[in-house]
């Protein structure tokens, strides 16, 4: 469960570095296929890239954030279920401002802040695991 | 191990199981009620709504889609085969694409018809494995030849074949294209126009985007015809997902005709761009002594009618308003007589469609495909709808085989010629009033022509009373209509 708890919140940590990857690919492209002749108005529904950053942001992050917070119950981690919970309101956090910067783009800057405070978050939940040890129950069982 | 320390963390593993419950239960509660059933009769589909209209008993015993047909035993005056087809095509001015074709191009043959005339088309599905259907955009057929797979009929196999037939009894400019995974097929290429009563002055400028590629006539870049005469009338086709504007550069236009209908007395524009929405139709008279150009949306695909030069203008920032364009005249009926009024509310939610998460699923008047009203009218019912739109997207609102008119936007009365339409353009924030009578029994879609937001669930249907239909969505031949 320990391991779970660890490779769960890397897997967050590894999905928002994807997301920046993703979203650099999907303008990059964009700009090329516009020099191209695309035409981006209310006919385009974006490309391999904002699809991908879709996904991955409102079904593969939000999952991994799930079974993190759910694994954080069983697993003896020191504030394993604190961590779980900071990191999954900041998933909601960033879908509640990715939804927000649809009608006003302004609030993407935060969408952008988010995702760094998600990611050191994620982060440190994982180091948890190592940090703490192996508590005296869990010793006791195995 | 002391008995203490067993309890404890038999406790602590009741706790955890429980604080697992409480977070899956109610995901688990929303997904499972938002999934879609892989069977699905669109007669009990969602719930009925009356409009305020008599309440009538469920009818398992009335009139079936399948027997509203077209003329059967009469001759057809145009008669076409089409042979859809899994293949990569040439895009003329780009290359090859991977698509869909019919009879070896995209967009299909061009259908064209005298007013009056029988039109018989017989479709043959070679290879698309999904199973396809054609509908006639624009066209108030009977019930059975409108192609809309799971309501009209089952999706046409590869190696089947279907017969429509249906009498071109309004002229005016259409088109076609499958009503079977329409979201995909279509913008991979299954499509083509249909003309009825066509002139000598005719231009065509079907408007489709495939993947990233906007062409005309299923070319691309800057396209040239021959100038049919002084004057060209420019028949605008918006094969599409969203709005497109079109304008012309080098003179003058007038619009003489609106998804089919013609403007009562169109006046001359210049400055101006004209919207047509996507699945809709606008007709553009233009004086063509001198070469002009037509854009189409920006981008590189324009269209020029005539030899020589012609000017390259931008996309004019005023647009022809259609609620105060041409005179009025009188539209045959009277919409303050109403016998049904529905509102038709398009919203969006954040949760679940068909278990997927998302930010941005459609609801209609609250409600959530396939948990969607049903509007029920009867034949010869003056029918008044209240199209509100407050989703963040624009939804270009397409009801199968009948034309609204346009009674006001966002309170504001339509003073100009009559609107008719069957694909209009709703804006984030806006309200359309529209009106029409219930003529053509039948089982209808009345959905977003953005397909990709009717496959997310922007569909709801007109139902006559009397009408039922065998076929079913998804079931055994895997009907899927977006």
């Amino acid at each position: 469960m320990r391991a779970a708890y660890r490779i769960l919140a890397g897997l967050v940590a590894i999905g928002v570095v994807l997301q920046a990857m993703f979203i650099a690919l999907a303008w990059f492209l964009a700009i090329k296929d516009m020099d191209d002749g695309l035409v981006i108005d209310k006919n385009y529904d974006g490309n391999i890239g904002h699809t991908l950053h879709g996904q991955v942001g409102v079904l593969a992050i939000p999952i991994i954030a799930l079974l993190l917070l759910i694994v954080s119950f069983f697993a003896k981690v020191d504030g394993g279920i604190k961590w779980a919970l900071y990191v999954f309101g900041l998933v909601v956090l960033q879908i509640v401002l990715a939804f927000a910067s649809f009608a006003a783009p302004v609030v993407g800057l935060l969408h952008g802040l988010n995702a760094f405070a998600l990611l050191s978050v994620a982060s440190m939940a994982a180091r948890r695991v190592a940090r703490s040890g192996q508590p005296a129950a869990e010793t006791a069982t195995a | 191990m002391p008995l203490a320390t067993k309890l404890a963390g038999r406790r602590r593993l009741v706790i955890a199981v429980a604080a697992t419950l409480v977070v899956l239960a109610p995901i688990a509660f929303f997904w499972q009620r938002s999934l879609v059933p892989n069977d699905l009769s669109p007669m009990t589909m969602g719930y009925a709504d009356y409009g305020g209209g008599p309440v009538s008993e469920h009818v398992h015993h009335g009139v079936d889609v399948s027997e509203l047909t077209g003329p059967p035993d009469q001759k057809p005056d145009v008669a076409v085969d089409l042979v859809a087809r899994k293949e990569r095509f040439d895009i003329p001015g780009r290359g090859p694409m991977d698509g869909f074709t019919l009879n070896h191009t995209s967009p299909g043959p061009r259908i064209v018809a005298k007013q009056g005339d029988l039109i018989q088309v017989t479709l043959h599905n070679d290879n698309v494995t999904d199973g396809i259907t054609l509908h006639w955009h624009g066209v108030d057929v009977p019930n059975a030849e409108d192609g809309v797979a799971g309501v009209t009929q089952d999706a046409v196999r590869p190696g089947q074949s279907y017969v429509y037939r249906f009498i071109a009894k309004d002229a005016g400019t259409y088109w076609y294209h499958s009503h079977q995974v329409s979201h995909e097929q279509v913008q991979k290429g299954l499509y083509g126009v249909l003309i009825v009563q066509p002139t000598s002055a005719d231009v065509i400028a079907a408007v489709h985007t495939y993947d990233k590629v906007r062409t005309v006539n299923g070319e691309y870049g800057e396209r040239r015809v021959k100038a049919p005469g002084p004057t060209a009338q420019v028949r605008l086709i918006n094969t599409d997902n969203g709005p497109m504007a079109a304008w012309v550069d080098g003179a003058p236009y007038k619009v003489v005709a609106v998804d089919g209908t013609e403007v009562n007395a169109p006046t001359e524009v210049s400055g101006k761009a004209v919207l047509v929405t996507a699945g809709g139709r606008v007709d553009l008279q233009v004086a063509t002594d001198k070469p002009v150009r037509i854009g189409l949306g920006g981008g590189p695909t324009t269209l020029v009618i005539g030899d020589g030069d012609a000017p390259t203008g931008t996309q004019p920032t005023d647009r022809v308003d259609l609620l105060t364009y041409g005179s009025p005249k009188a539209i045959g009926f009277d919409p303050a007589k109403a016998t049904r009024v529905f509102r038709y509310d398009i919203g969006r939610r954040v949760g679940f469609f068909d278990g997927k998460p998302g930010l941005r699923w459609w609801t209609i008047n609250g409600h959530q495909y396939p948990d969607v009203p049903m509007f029920v009218v009867s034949e010869g019912d003056i029918v008044r709808m209240t199209i509100k739109n407050t989703s963040g997207q624009v939804h270009p609102m397409h009801l199968h085989g009948h034309h609204l008119v346009v009674l006001s936007r966002n309170g504001v009365t339509a003073t100009g010629s009559p609107w008719w339409t069957d694909s209009l353009n709703v804006e984030d924030k806006e309200t359309y009033e529209v009106a029409f009578v219930a003529n053509n029994p039948g089982i209808w879609m009345d959905h977003c022509h953005n397909l990709p937001h009717a496959a997310q669930g922007l569909v709801a249907h007109l139902m006559y009373t009397g009408v039922t239909t065998k076929f079913h969505l998804g079931g055994a031949p895997d009907n899927q209509p977006e």
